[in-house]
């Protein structure tokens, strides 16, 4: 529980800290997007970062996320850390040139001579009536590609650290940040601190059931599992963190351990994050108790409506009703 | 910069033209039947004007993004043949290590980099030229293109970016008038380049000429201002490929270019006018000839045997991450935060 002292964040303040703190530790950290500076702040994330760090920190560009995107590619290149934001990950469509074919093989191309250490921060998933062009979360489209680093972070003290080891990797990252996170809070350390991006990380520790999400789906299966207890179901829940390159260890021991596997992932079923774990777990041969199942958006577009919406997403609901069934003998 | 140019960088630039010319008539030789060098090839025979003279300017901390037809300002860029013809045998001397081959020559030793995807580098050079101004250092971005990569939507994006930034770039546009074995005139309503990037408040520069000694002394006022006021120029060149579009094998069998036209570009070789102008200016020109001729077959000959002798790369899925942080990450934290019951809250708030 909170003990009084501790310092409370919010998702969008950690971000800012993070962002903040890099620009202190070093001096080749830049910011820059569309709209990123004076208005709007990205969900109050750069707010206050230009009149503190001035604009040569962090600046507005035109829309052209094409060219943004390889003027960072080329700033990297040439010894700097640069992220990148883009408002809706939707956008990033724009920019699949780049990311398949130069930032992705950058550091293969060279034999690992040249690095791309670069962010690429993008908002994703719900929001109110967001609709289909607004509120995607394509992050397994990202982790297909080799030499990418997908991370997405699943509450404040987590934005944090794994920002913070974003911009400091030599690797490019995207960022993925889930809209509904925002609002979030909890304790968030005041120094700079960094997490190891293949590190997946374990959020409760049950003998029952394993569930592996990511991002705002960590948040829903903490919901469903604290109230799992009152059926008596422990859940062992993951948090991959790292979509590419997620150390699989820590999954396979959880799975050996309860027998039982949930993937619970914002995003479409086909080709998904959890499609390829789950087909890990099996090509391990761990005898499971159940076939594993997997809560993820149907393979549809997303509708606006708030009711088509309430049919669209998944809820804590859905995943306590799935860990039900898989405890059944 | 001076504009005037010295005897000796004459000679210099006659150098780098037969060395380009020569380096790519042996790779297109020796390509079959030995068939060591098994990836797709964009010679430059016919335009080796611009990356000779060009060569005279850049220094190691200026950098290059070139198209894919990339030999000339490689080597222009002091790129060694050894490690390129290397890196078409696949070996792990090679520049890339021998994972990339001819379309993607990059070497980040001498800051020259290309790859094969029309547009990017050109794109590329403007965050290069940003990382410059940032970093308060004095040398320039190059960026080469073709007339075929002009017709791209990021390049107008960054034409955009780099003048409103004022960044110090050079953008080259070779222009030799086939994308593939398609005309300008078939692709677009204006084949001049540089029209279409004078409304981006670029200054821009054309030459229609194969005359090394002019191109110097308006590359030198160019590169001049660009250093002086930090804005970018770009500079549209007429020019002209003798091989194919991808090689060792020519493509005039196609038929898709006419032979009058061939023959012009033939009478207005580079190499061989500027040789026939040189030879009126220096007595000793025939032996001074026989010395580069003899030069460049050794360090041809050598880059072959030493790309024979190198060995294939191991293990290339390692490179595909870097995996290393900067300095400043020292250990990683062990988040064991517990959640709170603020996070229940969950609830997307309209932005």
């Amino acid at each position: 529980m909170i003990k009084k002292k501790q310092r409370i964040l919010s998702f969008s303040e950690a971000i800012k800290e993070a962002q903040t703190q890099a620009f202190k530790l070093d001096k080749n950290v830049f910011i820059f997007g569309q709209a990123v500076d004076k208005t709007g702040h990205v969900f109050h994330t750069t707010e206050g970062l230009l009149k503190k760090f001035g604009k040569k920190r962090i600046f507005d560009t035109p829309n052209s996320e094409q060219a943004e995107t390889m003027f960072a590619a080329g700033a990297a290149n040439n010894g700097l850390r640069p992220v990148l934001i883009h408002h809706r990950v939707d956008f990033m469509a724009y920019t699949f040139d780049e990311l398949v074919n130069w930032i992705s093989l950058w550091s293969f191309k060279s034999s690992g001579k040249s690095s791309m250490p670069l962010v690429i921060r993008a908002i994703i998933g719900r929001g109110w009536g967001q609709g289909p062009q607004h509120a995607k979360t394509l992050h397994s489209m990202f982790s297909y590609l080799p030499g990418l680093k997908v991370i997405m972070p699943s509450s404040p003290s987590e934005a944090k650290g794994l920002l913070l080891s974003s911009i400091m990797s030599n690797d490019p990252v995207i960022f993925l940040e889930y809209r509904a996170l925002y609002n979030t809070k909890e304790h968030v350390p005041e120094k700079p601190y960094f997490i190891d991006l293949n590190e997946p990380r374990k959020r409760m520790s049950g003998k029952d059931l394993t569930i592996v999400s990511m991002g705002a789906s960590v948040l829903t299966s903490i919901q469903a599992s604290e109230n799992l207890k009152s059926k008596s179901i422990n859940v062992d829940l993951i948090d991959l963190r790292s979509l590419s390159t997620f150390n699989i260890e820590k999954i396979f021991l959880s799975v050996k351990k309860t027998k039982r596997l949930l993937m619970v992932e914002d995003g479409w079923s086909n080709g998904s994050i959890s499609s390829e774990i789950i087909t890990r777990v099996m090509e391990t041969g761990i005898k499971l108790k159940k076939p594993p199942q997997r809560i993820c958006w149907p393979n549809s577009h997303i509708p606006m409506s708030s009711v088509s919406e309430k049919e669209f997403y998944f809820d804590q609901k859905d995943v306590f009703n799935a860990s039900v069934k898989l405890m059944k003998v | 910069m001076t504009n005037k140019l010295k005897n000796s960088d004459k000679l210099k630039i006659y150098y780098t033209l037969k060395f380009i010319r020569e380096a790519q008539n042996q790779i297109i030789k020796r390509y079959h039947p030995a068939d060591k060098m098994k990836c797709p090839m964009h010679f430059c025979t016919g335009q080796e004007l611009m990356p000779s003279v060009l060569s005279l300017f850049l220094k190691k901390q200026d950098s290059i993004y070139s198209h894919h037809r990339s030999h000339g300002f490689y080597l222009a860029k002091g790129g060694s043949l050894k490690k390129m013809i290397a890196e078409f045998y696949g070996k792990r001397t090679g520049t890339n290590g021998g994972l990339a081959g001819s379309q993607e020559l990059s070497n980040t030793d001498i800051n020259f980099y290309s790859g094969t995807i029309l547009s990017g580098a050109l794109s590329m050079a403007v965050g290069d030229a940003f990382a410059k101004i940032y970093k308060k250092e004095n040398s320039i971005s190059v960026a080469v293109i073709g007339d075929g990569g002009m017709e791209e939507g990021i390049v107008y994006e960054s034409l955009n970016i780099a003048s409103k930034m004022r960044l110090p770039a050079l953008f080259i546009c070779e222009n030799n008038n086939y994308s593939t074995h398609t005309h300008l005139r078939e692709r677009v309503i204006n084949p001049k380049a540089f029209n279409k990037v004078k409304p981006f408040g670029i200054k821009c520069t054309y030459i229609n000429h194969q005359n090394p000694e002019k191109l110097y002394s308006k590359l030198s006022q160019i590169i001049t201002e660009i250093k002086k006021t930090k804005k970018p120029q770009f500079v549209e060149i007429q020019t002209y490929r003798f091989n194919g579009h991808v090689g060792p094998e020519g493509d005039d069998h196609f038929n898709y270019r006419p032979k009058n036209e061939i023959e012009f570009w033939k009478k207005k070789d580079p190499v061989l006018l500027y040789k026939k102008y040189l030879s009126k200016k220096f007595n000793n020109f025939k032996k001074l000839e026989k010395k580069f001729d003899l030069k460049i077959k050794k360090v041809i000959d050598a880059a072959f045997i030493y790309a024979e002798k190198s060995k294939f790369p191991k293990d290339f899925k390692r490179y595909n991450f870097n995996n290393t942080y900067s300095k400043v990450v020292k250990k990683f934290y062990k988040n064991e935060i517990k959640l709170f019951k603020e996070q229940e809250g969950h609830k997307p708030k309209p932005y």
